[in-house]
């Protein structure tokens, strides 16, 4: 009796260990941080509001203007990239669901495939295809464009990568879920005399509200991590115009200057209450108006 | 439960320490050498090894080496035995007390004295008279010509001296095919520094205080701009660099080691000469140096300081493997070799007129004013950003990172003291 | 209406073979540019083909093994994800068993509170992260990147919806006949579960191997990093010069290991990517 009591501690006892020291504790941590002066190595001295007054209210600070500049241009990150992370893999999916095309699989290992490469790699044949002299843009299309160095085609490297890389598993989700609506339903509009675009807007999407939640929500929440492409593609510029607060909270925690956890964290903070706040949000939105 | 924890942390982290304590006679020796010179030196390393001395080296190539110093200080373990770090970090790890002289080494190998090395290099180590560090190189800015082009434009004749002005420049102004230019902005940073030396100008004020936004500041940017204006300068984002390599600019000013990286375009046929001044009796090429030094570190022994001695002395007398990675090589015994000749960068050793140009930059905020520079220093050329506002940006991010980084070193030195106040009461 | 679809079906393949054609052709740019020799691609600029092939670019990769060990970083690679694979099908396992068949007081609400917890903001957590990982001694280790993302709590999630469908009769005419819980949990329910066990393995492989952040921070020495941090490096070592041959291969070079799992294990993705959304294909 005694054993069967406690051997539940067998199972969940390891997980809970390795959930406190690397999940509970580090973000208790982090917000307490966040109220400190720390250097990350030595103990962290307590300083109240100050780093959080300094970010957001003394204009003379450059963690105030690293922080807004970094929160500008995130939210620009994921304004754009969250409807082209969903518009284009639901178009992708739509297409290979259609009756008659065939090699399905095939059309959606190639999209997919992508998504298994690092950012590194990823963003290092992407900066080559992009440079001005030996690229294929310029040399393929003609333009004439130092891509990297001037807005707003700094942005649009960034994001062509971003979708390149992270539609896959969107689009896979999608075609499951539209091929799992009743044909039925398809039939019956079709009987009402309505053409593909409107069976898509008033079968396809109401049917596959779900998955769509769920993607919006979770490319929303990984894109305000954004942090490689615009590390590797851009190194943040043209003149600090496209680097992301995560480029700024690494440089200030982890960087070659010193090491300012407690600002960095006082950052990451206010970051994590912007994402907890538009997910919420979002899921609250999209299910009330489609419940 | 909490003691459970604290026991398994405990297990884990002894199983882990020993499994990866090591030899304890090796030198770990850390550079920051993540470019293609890390090979270069670790064969040298190898080499070393190939000797069988009693303590061998263990070359650890270190992606953000300085941050990496801060951390093992402050945390007081894994302290490098032995670290090779640029010149301009120097002042503030002395002031700081950071770094142990090299006194006691020396003492060992007579050869390790001031008449071996380049006087740049070696003087770059001393603090108040005590030496700090052993050279290993000099490496900075060069102005690698086309030799080709310069034919083709019946140019060759401003190498005569040594020294491309800006007024030989411009006579090429209008005069140029399409695509080509007179010279690229790879490095332009480097390059404004040297102007402020031709200049005669300084990053430090009077008082110690880094100083960006001067009047010869702005005369340098004047002379730059000129170029840029006149349309012989890559333009604005370009690769100059590529532009170089594929024939197309007469002058490219970046580092001795890109000799490497030109020599694998065959069809590049290059030389290498002086940046660029306003008159061909100044001029200066900004340059750095690589030295040897030892962290303070209460785990190194006197007798492994002894095989550190032993490896300085036989890199003093080998490095010319050193050469092959482009660098300038402190050594002299390496430079007098005839075969170092056959190195490009033996240019900038010719003669002392030649060597007195390689200006190393040994003031303690240097990083910062050399980060602030190459932040904006194109735009500022290129006309993207007003001067005016360029300089004062470039003032107030040292002035800011300044600040913060004074504090930093103040930690790491406290951490330092407070170990060695442990240390004391122990004994 | 059967014209309609054709002309429908005619657009969908223009469509689909375009992207692909998008998709497809910078790897293959990637891969071929890693064929040519610095002096062409300066001197010829763009060309989808090289002009000659050669493999100098691979040589010299493979050759740095000091400030560019490629083969190495692989390896680091190879070793983190495979062992943080099979250490989170260990641990999503037997908690997933835990949370779904032990019955203990306070179960359930212990599971969502960790389940809330978890939805917390991972980027407040990074930094005390690294100082916890520094004092177990593990930064420059592989164990700073194999450990703490196996106290994530997803695939324990997925795991336990998934063990609700096995059915419970099962375990507990087992349970009837003496058997223990230890004997439950590896004879009856692990086969069991094996789909979504290879679901969240597949996903902790790529997740960890295509990691960038966190290697980015917590690996300084060259030798010790995985592919990832070590292509930024080599950002730095080559792109600084442009050796764009050079950078090429070792872009590829790191593709290779995921592209390989990919076609072996294709099948496993999909069903993988629809069982975590929670839908069945």
């Amino acid at each position: 009796m005694d054993k069967s009591k406690f051997s539940h501690w067998f199972f969940i006892g390891p997980h809970i260990i390795l959930f406190v020291v690397f999940i509970l504790i580090p973000s208790i941590y982090g917000v307490y941080a966040s109220f400190t002066n720390w250097n990350l190595m030595t103990s962290p001295t307590w300083v109240g509001l100050d780093n959080y007054r300094t970010i957001l209210t003394n204009q003379d600070s450059s963690f105030h203007h690293e922080f807004f500049n970094g929160m500008k241009n995130t939210l620009i990150f994921v304004g754009v990239s969250v409807p082209l992370m969903v518009a284009i893999p639901l178009v992708i999916a739509s297409a290979i669901e259609h009756k008659k095309v065939k090699f399905k699989n095939f059309f959606q290992s190639i999209i997919y495939i992508p998504g298994l490469i690092s950012i590194s790699a990823a963003a290092l044949i992407w900066s080559l295809i992009f440079n001005s002299q030996l690229g294929m843009m310029n040399n393929f299309f003609g333009a004439d464009t130092v891509w990297t160095a001037t807005q707003p085609y700094a942005w649009m490297t960034i994001f062509i990568m971003t979708v390149w890389g992270g539609i896959g598993g969107n689009m896979i989700i999608y075609r499951a879920s539209i091929s799992n609506v009743s044909q039925d339903l398809y039939e019956s509009a079709e009987i009402d005399g309505a053409g593909p675009i409107r069976k898509f807007i008033s079968v396809t999407l109401p049917s596959i509200r779900f998955p769509l939640i769920y993607t919006v929500v979770m490319t929303t929440a990984g894109s305000f991590n954004v942090f490689g492409q615009p590390l590797m593609m851009t190194n943040g510029g043209p003149r600090e115009s496209t680097t992301v607060l995560m480029m700024y909270i690494r440089d200030l925690a982890f960087g070659s200057g010193q090491s300012i956890a407690g600002m960095a964290s006082a950052m990451a903070v206010l970051l994590g209450m912007v994402i907890l706040i538009i997910s919420a949000a979002q899921y609250y939105v999209m299910n009330r108006n489609s419940a | 439960m909490k003691k459970r924890l604290a026991f398994l942390i405990v297990a884990v982290t002894t199983l882990l320490l020993t499994g990866c304590g090591g030899n304890e006679n090796v030198i770990e020796f850390w550079t920051p050498l993540t470019g293609e010179d890390g090979a270069y030196m670790d064969q040298l390393v190898e080499d070393y090894n190939d000797t069988d001395p009693e303590h061998p080296v263990n070359h650890v190539i270190t992606s953000d080496l300085y941050t990496q110093i801060y951390t093992v200080l402050q945390s007081g373990s894994g302290i490098p035995d032995l670290t090779l770090i640029h010149a301009d970090r120097v002042p503030s790890f002395v002031n700081n007390d950071l770094l142990v002289p090299m006194d006691a080494i020396i003492s060992q190998q007579p050869e390790l004295n001031e008449d071996n090395y380049l006087p740049e290099a070696w003087t770059a180590g001393i603090i108040d008279d005590v030496q700090y560090t052993i050279p290993l190189d000099i490496h900075g800015s060069a102005m690698y010509y086309n030799i080709d082009l310069l034919e083709q434009y019946d140019v060759m004749d401003w190498l005569d001296d040594d020294v491309v002005t800006f007024d030989e420049m411009l006579e090429l102004e209008g005069q140029l095919e399409e695509g080509h230019y007179v010279v690229n902005d790879a490095l332009l940073g480097w390059v404004a520094l040297a102007q402020l030396q031709n200049v005669g100008g300084d990053i430090e004020g009077a008082d110690g205080e880094p100083t960006v936004d001067t009047d010869e500041m702005r005369e340098v940017i004047r002379y730059l701009r000129e170029i840029n204006e006149a349309g012989l300068m890559t333009p604005y984002g370009e690769d100059g660099y590529l532009m170089f390599q594929s024939g197309n600019v007469l002058f490219s000013t970046d580092g001795t080691w890109s000799r490497l990286a030109h020599e694998q375009v065959e069809s590049l046929n290059f030389g290498v000469t002086n940046t660029y001044s306003h008159s061909a009796e100044v001029f200066h090429n900004r340059s750095s140096a690589h030295l040897f030094s030892m962290l303070r570190s209460e785990e190194r022994t006197p007798e492994k300081e002894e095989g550190i001695g032993e490896f300085l002395e036989y890199i003093r007398e080998h490095s010319i493997e050193w050469a092959e990675a482009g660098q300038i090589v402190a050594s002299r015994e390496v430079v007098e070799d005839p075969e170092y000749d056959q190195f490009m960068q033996s240019f900038y050793t010719q003669d002392e007129r030649h060597e007195d140009s390689l200006y190393i930059y040994t003031y303690e905020h240097y990083p910062y004013v050399a980060e602030a520079i190459d932040n904006y220093i194109a735009d500022i050329v290129h006309g993207e950003m007003d001067v005016d506002e360029g300089l004062h940006e470039m003032q107030r991010f040292v002035n800011d990172r300044v600040a913060e980084g004074d504090a930093e070193l103040e930690d790491a030195a406290d951490a330092v003291e407070d170990f060695d106040d442990d240390v004391d009461t122990n004994e | 209406m059967n014209k309609k679809y054709n002309i429908s079906k005619y657009l969908a393949y223009l469509f689909l073979i375009t992207v692909c054609l998008i998709w497809v052709v910078p790897m293959i740019f990637g891969f071929t540019t890693s064929f040519r020799s610095q002096g062409e691609v300066v001197n010829e600029g763009f060309r989808l083909l090289p002009v000659n092939w050669i493999v100098d670019n691979y040589m010299a990769i493979l050759e740095n093994t000091s400030s560019a060990p490629i083969l190495r970083w692989i390896g680091n690679s190879l070793f983190i994800s495979i062992t943080h694979t099979l250490l989170v099908v260990v641990v999503i396992s037997i908690t997933g068993y835990g949370y779904s068949r032990m019955r203990f007081k306070g179960r359930d609400v212990l599971f969502f509170t960790l389940l809330g917890i978890s939805f917390f903001p991972n980027v407040v957590n990074i930094i005390p992260l690294y100082r916890i990982v520094d004092i177990l001694g593990w930064v420059n280790t592989p164990w700073a990147m194999i450990v703490p993302g196996l106290a994530g709590m997803g695939n324990i999630f997925l795991v336990r919806q998934f063990m609700k469908g096995v059915p419970k009769e099962l375990d507990e005419s087992a349970r009837v006949d003496g058997a223990s819980d230890f004997t439950i949990f590896f004879r009856i329910v692990l086969p069991l579960i094996k789909p979504v066990l290879i679901v969240g393995g597949l996903f902790s492989f790529i997740g960890s191997w295509n990691d960038f952040l966190w290697p980015v921070i917590v690996y300084t020495d060259v030798q010790k990093m995985p592919v990832t941090a070590g292509l930024l490096l080599l950002q730095d070592i080559y792109g600084n010069y442009q050796m764009v041959g050079q950078l090429m291969g070792s872009a590829i070079l790191a593709i290779i290991p995921t592209l390989l799992l990919f076609l072996f294990a294709q099948k496993y993705f999909v069903s993988a990517i629809n069982l975590n959304a929670g839908i069945k294909g």
